[in-house]
């Protein structure tokens, strides 16, 4: 058993008693998500490879009858878990979070401006990052030029729906992207109507995780969509989301809106 | 309560990406990608993402069945092999062992395959093995084994993303191969150059630095321009010709006639775009070809791989980083079922069944006399057993009936057969034609390993049970090679299989279930301490020098006429998988591609009154289909579209299955059709 496992594992069971714990350790050479049932040898944990644990939690979470799972948690994936929480998809007193301050590389590659969890059980907290490169770099340039910009990343789009699969706070039971009539066309790539749609569903839920940004296989810079709407819906509406209390101003427009169509 | 992640491997195209099989107590619940895995790099296509929706679907086959009075019964294992083994032996003594062919699969592991063959050779006593490679990249194979003298991807799949130019050509990478057209967009968004010459306009072609459209079945032509303007400019690599290469004379003298205007008579392709085209690759440093089924499915294939071999050496552009010739493989295991030996002429790791020191290893290994003449093609072993000289077929996981040429033809052959045996995971239209069914567990249900197209060893590890009395394929040889009275089928796992297997093939000697369980090894890997190999050819060629082949243009053995006046093109699109058997079980990809469809140009589509959506009838001269037109630009004039995934309007009915004279792989890639209203 590693350090890191031993300690990990005396947070979940013994600190938090939890009976389970969701992180990720070393597997036949590559670094796997697990579950580990209370007593089970952690083996070597690593927890510097970013999965996505709360959306991998939501894909088993309806086959969990019992027990409460501890997470190794983020400050984004704290943010989406209140989305959870808000939506009660997840019973809160079922999950229990192992904070984790994310490294100074990894708060580089995200670009992220929250990068410490309300409670730190392992890491360093790392100072935020004020800026996104990209979103400025897009935002100087003339309209036209950044239509182009986009028109070209989403041609590469391949329609795997990773971005949607892999995110946290992707809710919807019927998925409108996967519709003809908002996509049309048939095959790859998708229109824009298939980035802008998914871009403004997410407005008031994206917690800027990061997860569809890096699951991309086109490398569509999605990440900087997310923050360039974010900024737009904490401007106009003083709203942003990752709380459980506070209720989105969007709210009845998108969601009610999309189990109709 | 348990939960588990099992790292396995994508069950359909040859990129072999890894991911997790998502498991609650049994039920499969998920995939999620593996963000460490170097060839995936965590991310899947949408076919990856839904690998787990078929294996637990009702259709699955549970239970042997053989058929009683017309129809399909369940039977216990016992009674289906015992049945099987005393057909085939009462078959074998009767008309011979080479009365008896076995189809391998592209979809079953190496370990699989490996006792595939060895049943076939040192069992019934016959080399009639083959798959469906020969559908595929059976010309890849003859081709370079005769430039090159290795028939596999030159150079790996994260090479892609460090060129400077990629010419692909034949292949629909975003859609057939969509986690190595990834790498191509890495490539292009650092700037490098992306050269697409493709009869159709493809999503990749649509992004390419060049995209050519050339006339299908004019390949050799625009390639043959190329290197005669490569040579006429002082482009070619000249050390590397003469240091590395024979017969560049030979190569000189044919290419001669092939000036720009000739080329662009007979392909289409405007001169000045080829001749830049040829600029752009050959000045650059570091330079990849890529293709697929758009090279290799025509009845001169073998001569068109060469070609491609030629114009990759007088570059220079092989034996180095990010360059090469690179055949992409459709399936997650051709490589590894043509590796392991499924094929007529060739033992495991391509020794030559008419070898003599070859047939004496084996002999030895496997203790019995083995037959020395080559085998029947896939292909050949329809056209025998439509004859009534071929009496039984054995078929392990592949579907004949909807994924060969000319399918009516197909149906006469397997209606004549005295047994047919099929060993699948769905009922299949072949199950429609077989005596004999058995069960077989899929991809998420055993251990093993598979090739992927850049020659690198994938696990596959069991992450749930098979229904039903299902069985992995290997124990269902294992069962049927001892009723056969064999000794060589003692295994108790597929780790003890793949050892037997590298003790005969050098290029695996290296290779065993541990060592692949944490390392991405690479064949050739000659040794227990060897890393394996990335780069073919290096130092030297495979065979010693490489070899030039002076290969001329010629017209497709089925040209248009007044009655047929379209060039049919088939292929895949990327929500289906070939036969679709597993794909169509999957909710999510058949809703992105439900039925299907010709693509038809605008001009044609406009000429013959056709609107978009319209049911159209195609016919051949072997058959029609019915099916709706999706009139498009992606497609030139004069030629049309369709997928060959759906039964319900079969384009191998329409298929030639005119082959090519070596490597025997049939012409999918154009017939002569006509399309009229329905
Ligand atoms: S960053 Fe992407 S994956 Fe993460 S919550 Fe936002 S939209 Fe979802
Ligand atoms: S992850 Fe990227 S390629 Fe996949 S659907 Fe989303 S935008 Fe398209
Ligand atoms: S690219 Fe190929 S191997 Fe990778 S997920 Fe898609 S189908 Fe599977």
């Amino acid at each position: 058993m590693s350090d890191l496992g031993k300690k990990l594992a005396s947070i979940a069971f013994d600190e938090l008693g939890a009976d389970y714990l969701l992180a990720m350790r070393e597997e036949h050479g590559n670094v796997a998500p697990v579950m580990l049932a209370r007593g089970q040898d952690p083996g070597e944990i690593r927890l510097d490879v970013p999965y996505q644990l709360v959306n991998i939690l939501s894909n088993i979470y309806p086959w969990l009858k019992d027990g409460k799972v501890a997470v190794v948690t983020r400050r984004c994936d704290e943010k989406a878990l209140e989305e959870f929480f808000k939506r009660e998809l997840f019973d809160p007193r079922r999950i229990l979070k192992i904070g984790l301050a994310c490294s100074k590389e990894q708060v580089a590659k995200c670009r992220c401006s929250d990068p410490v969890p309300a409670k730190t059980h392992i890491g360093e907290p790392q100072k935020a990052m004020e800026k996104d490169e990209l979103s400025e770099k897009l935002m100087a340039m003339p309209p036209e030029e950044r239509l182009r910009f986009w028109a070209y990343q989403f041609k590469k789009c391949n329609k795997c729906f990773a971005c949607t699969l892999t995110c946290p706070v992707c809710f919807c039971d019927e998925c409108i992207l996967e519709e003809k009539t908002f996509v049309p066309e048939p095959g790859i790539p998708p229109g824009m109507s298939f980035h802008l749609i998914r871009a403004y569903h997410l407005a008031d839920k994206c917690i800027e995780c990061g997860e569809c940004e890096r699951s991309c296989p086109a490398e569509i810079p999605l990440l900087t969509l997310r923050k360039l709407l974010a900024k737009d819906v904490k401007e106009i509406f003083g709203f942003a989301p990752g709380d459980r209390k506070t209720v989105s101003p969007l709210l009845t427009v998108l969601e009610e809106g999309c189990n109709e169509c | 309560m348990s939960v588990e992640h099992v790292l396995t491997t994508c069950p359909y195209c040859g990129t072999g990406c890894y991911f997790f099989l998502q498991v609650v107590d049994g039920r499969l619940v998920g995939v999620v990608p593996c963000k460490t895995d170097e060839i995936s790099l965590g991310r899947l296509c949408i076919k990856g993402y839904n690998a787990h929706a078929f294996v637990q679907h009702p259709d699955r086959l549970k239970h042997p069945m053989i058929r009683i009075d017309g129809e399909l019964k369940p039977v216990s294992w016992d009674d289906a092999l015992g049945r099987f083994a005393e057909e085939l032996r009462r078959i074998r003594e009767k008309h011979g062992p080479d009365s008896i062919a076995i189809l391998a699969s592209a979809k079953c592991t190496n370990e699989d395959n490996y006792l595939f063959q060895k049943l076939a050779r040192a069992v019934v006593g016959t080399n009639n093995v083959d798959h469906c490679a020969r559908l595929c990249h059976a010309s890849t194979v003859t081709g370079l084994l005769y430039s090159f003298g290795s028939g596999a991807m030159t150079n790996t799949v994260p090479e892609f993303e460090k060129a400077d130019c990629i010419l692909v050509t034949g292949s629909n990478t975003l859609e057939a191969h969509p986690l190595i057209g990834s790498r191509i967009l890495r490539a292009l968004d650092r700037g490098a150059k992306v050269i697409v010459i493709d009869p159709r306009d493809t999503p990749l072609s649509r992004l390419a630095t060049i995209k050519l459209n050339q006339i299908s079945g004019t390949d050799i032509a625009w390639i043959n321009g190329m290197i005669k303007l490569i040579i006429d400019e002082g482009l070619y690599d000249e050390d590397f010709v003469n240091a590395r290469t024979e017969a560049f004379e030979e190569l000189k003298e044919a290419v001669k006639g092939y000036n720009l205007a000739k080329v662009e008579s007979i392909t289409g392709i405007p001169g000045q775009m080829l001749a830049e085209a040829a600029r752009v690759y050959a000045k650059s440093k570091k330079a990849m070809v890529a293709y697929a089924m758009g090279v290799t499915q025509h009845s001169n294939g073998t001569d068109l791989v060469k070609a491609l071999a030629n114009l990759s050496m007088v570059t220079g552009h092989i034996g180095k980083e990010s360059t090469g010739l690179n055949p992409l493989r459709g399936q997650c295991n051709v490589q590894g079922a043509c590796d392991a030996g499924g094929l007529p002429n060739l033992f495991p790791g391509y020794q030559r069944v008419d070898d003599k020191s070859a047939r004496a290893k084996f002999e030895a290994a496997w203790g019995v006399r083995l037959p020395e003449k080559p085998g029947l093609t896939l292909t050949c072993a329809i056209e025998e057993a439509a004859a009534g000289k071929l009496k039984a077929m054995v078929v392990f996981g592949e579907n004949v009936m909807l994924s060969d040429p000319d399918l009516n033809h197909v149906e006469e052959a397997l209606k004549k057969l005295e047994l047919l045996v099929v060993a699948d995971i769905f009922p299949t239209e072949t199950i429609k034609f077989a005596h004999i069914v058995l069960p077989a567990a899929c991809y998420a249900e055993k251990d093993g390993t598979f090739t992927s197209t850049d020659r690198a060893i994938r696990v596959l590890r069991k992450a749930v049970d098979p229904p039903g009395e299902a069985l992995p394929d290997w124990q269902i040889a294992c069962d049927i090679g001892r009723r056969l009275g064999s000794k060589g089928f003692e295994f108790s796992s597929s780790a003890q299989i793949m050892d037997e297997m590298a003790s005969v093939t050098p290029i695996y000697a290296g290779i065993d279930h541990a060592r692949a369980d944490n390392t991405v090894l690479r064949w050739p890997c000659p040794a227990k301490d060897h890393p394996g190999t990335r780069i073919l050819h290096t130092q030297k060629f495979t065979k010693g020098l490489g070899t030039f082949a002076p290969v001329h243009h010629s017209p497709p053995a089925e040209e248009t006429s007044e009655d047929y006046p379209l060039i049919l093109t088939t292929g895949r699109n990327l929500f289906q998988y070939h036969t679709g058997t597993m794909t169509r079980r999957s909710p999510k990809l058949e809703r992105e591609a439900p039925e299907p469809y010709a693509e038809v140009n605008r001009a044609d589509a406009k000429r013959l009154g056709v609107s978009d959506g319209e049911r159209v009838m195609v016919s051949s001269r072997r058959g029609s289909i019915a099916l709706k037109a999706r009139v498009t630009e992606r497609i030139i004039q004069g030629s049309i579209f369709i997928p060959f995934h759906y039964a319900e309007a079969a384009a191998n009915r329409l298929t030639n299955a005119a082959l090519d004279p070596d490597s025997k792989i049939p012409e999918f890639k154009v017939c002569a059709v006509r399309l009229e209203k329905a």
